[in-house]
């Protein structure tokens, strides 16, 4: 999922020129989850800066239930069928959701001005209702079958692949003494699973052509093409 | 030729020292601390910004070592350059008379005092080493050919003391085998802890030279204790410490090097002094370890 957090109501509201008519936009799936941009806070927020005098024309989130903000089509049809007339009301769009939920607004209104409402901070798993952590810095070039499945990009300060620097004290990291540090975690997992030679293998250089940006996916129902400054390659996911 | 490769090949024990350049231009203090180390140590580690904080460079400093002919160890870290940067400034110390690096991981930006500074880190310390083996077979990382290579003398650090040691000792034969050729230590107060690390590490047949922080007061072994990963200053050396008038203190901390390099001697190939400024005493330690 796409961990999101609200900008501060005060950095919002400095967004918007005074009389801009705001429809406020939220998402069902990520951002719901991260009480950044579900229903509840979507309506709070069109109420909060309705209170700060901002002209707020509307909102929605996009159904049905938990459907991604960032589907195109969906968020397209329910914003012009469902929210026609607020829509052409607006001069603008707060997004409460993530950066490309963001953009998907800007494609779904042919363009408007849209305003970001959050800070996207990371991809992360939901740990618990309330507590949401990165394991996965969406690299491009996934190690981890030779780290026990845990991610020394995401979980080691300076991303290090070939083991420890000598920052650590009693397993946690030089950056923070209450964090782990990532390759005792690793450290700890192999030995647990009886792989610790994989710890030996010598791990080359990141391929950081395949963390470039804009990267992108082609996909099919046989196959997937991925491209990022490092090359395209197509993978076909049946025989 | 590196002098350091030399002495380490001919079985001679080894003394290294070291200096950090200067927050600002004004390098003469530093150089001056280097002088006190003429004829004293075989080589002279440059750090290379230091605990992440923004200074003169270890290239400039280690040239001018050069210059003075004074044979420096320039410390790279993986902290600040891509491959692109870490190669080039590796021709570049060469074309510049440098002749041997140690090549590390460095410490993390929010350490230092430039926080909020972009951690590279786009090689760590093994493929570094790697690097460093290509360009002295005269190929850069994707295998194009250089027009003259160099010949680096290159070594690696590794932390005796860490806690478990294992993975420490797993990355150091990573190190050895992408080029390593000495290690330089973190500091060693336990004697008998290091050698445990000998003794695994023996097998390697590595030179490895023991680093020895001087001691300058209490309050500062008790903040590593707290702070410097794989230090341990025993309770015993902190209370000799504590016990000692002000005035004394650098008569101490002399005394106090001096026995750990004599109770380390038999153990490794060489120590590599840190004295933290306190340089002119360097020669009065490797006297009273029986060095000179």
């Amino acid at each position: 999922m796409h961990a999101t957090i609200q900008k501060p109501i005060d950095e919002i509201v400095k967004c918007f020129k005074p009389g801009e008519k705001v429809f406020v936009v939220g998402c069902d799936n990520c951002a719901a989850k991260c009480h950044s941009g579900g229903i509840p806070e979507t309506e709070e927020m069109a109420n909060r800066l309705k209170a700060r005098g901002v002209n707020v024309v509307g909102w929605c989130v996009p159904q049905p239930a938990g459907v991604s903000l960032c589907k195109l089509a969906n968020t397209k049809r329910v914003l012009q069928e469902e929210y026609g007339e607020q829509i052409k009301e607006a001069d603008s769009f707060l997004v409460l959701a993530c950066g490309q939920g963001f953009h998907t607004v800007m494609d779904a209104t042919d363009g408007e001005m849209v305003h970001p409402g959050c800070d996207t901070v990371f991809g992360g798993e939901t740990v618990t209702d309330d507590f949401i952590t990165e394991y996965c810095s969406l690299c491009g070039e996934c190690v981890v079958e030779y780290t026990g499945g845990l991610c020394p990009v995401t979980l080691c300060a300076k991303s290090l692949l070939n083991g420890p620097c000598g920052g650590a004290k009693d397993g946690k990291c030089e950056v923070d003494r209450n964090r782990d540090c990532g390759w005792q975690l690793i450290y700890d997992r192999l030995k647990q699973l009886g792989r610790l030679e994989q710890m030996k293998d010598y791990v080359e250089p990141k391929n950081h052509a395949k963390w470039s940006r804009p990267r992108s996916l082609v996909v099919h129902l046989g196959d997937a093409t991925f491209k990022s400054l490092g090359g395209e390659h197509t993978v076909a996911n049946k025989d | 030729m590196s002098k350091l490769k030399e002495a380490l090949e001919s079985k001679k024990f080894v003394v290294t020292g070291e200096v950090g350049p200067p927050k600002g231009v004004d390098i003469d203090k530093c150089l001056d601390e280097a002088e006190h180390l003429r004829g004293k140590v075989v080589a002279i580690n440059v750090t290379d910004l230091q605990s992440a904080v923004m200074r003169v460079g270890s290239m400039a400093v280690s040239a001018k070592l050069v210059e003075r002919g004074l044979e420096p160890v320039f410390q790279v870290t993986c902290r600040d350059r891509n491959r692109l940067a870490l190669q080039s400034d590796l021709l570049s110390a060469w074309v510049l008379g440098i002749r041997n690096v140690l090549c590390l991981t460095g410490d993390h930006p929010v350490l230092g005092d430039h926080t909020e500074a972009k951690p590279v880190y786009d090689l760590d310390s093994v493929q570094l080493l790697k690097a460093v083996t290509g360009l002295n077979q005269g190929h850069d990382m994707v295998g194009h050919e250089l027009d003259g290579s160099p010949e680096f003398f290159m070594g690696a650090v590794v932390t005796p003391a860490a806690d478990p040691l294992e993975p420490q000792i797993i990355k150091m034969e990573k190190k050895i085998d992408a080029g390593a050729r000495f290690f330089q230590t973190q500091a060693i107060y336990e004697p008998d802890r290091f050698e445990d690390f000998v003794k695994q590490a023996s097998e390697f047949k590595v030179p490895i030279i023991a680093g020895i922080v001087m001691l300058k007061s209490a309050a500062m072994a008790r903040f590593m204790n707290e702070n410097v990963a794989g230090i341990h200053v025993p309770d015993a050396l902190v209370q000799e410490l504590a016990d000692t008038p002000k005035e004394d203190r650098k008569k101490k901390s002399v005394d106090v090097s001096a026995r750990l390099i004599r109770e380390l001697k038999p153990l490794c190939q060489g120590v590599h002094i840190m004295p933290l400024g306190w340089d002119e005493l360097v020669p009065q330690v490797i006297k009273e370890a029986g060095l000179d």
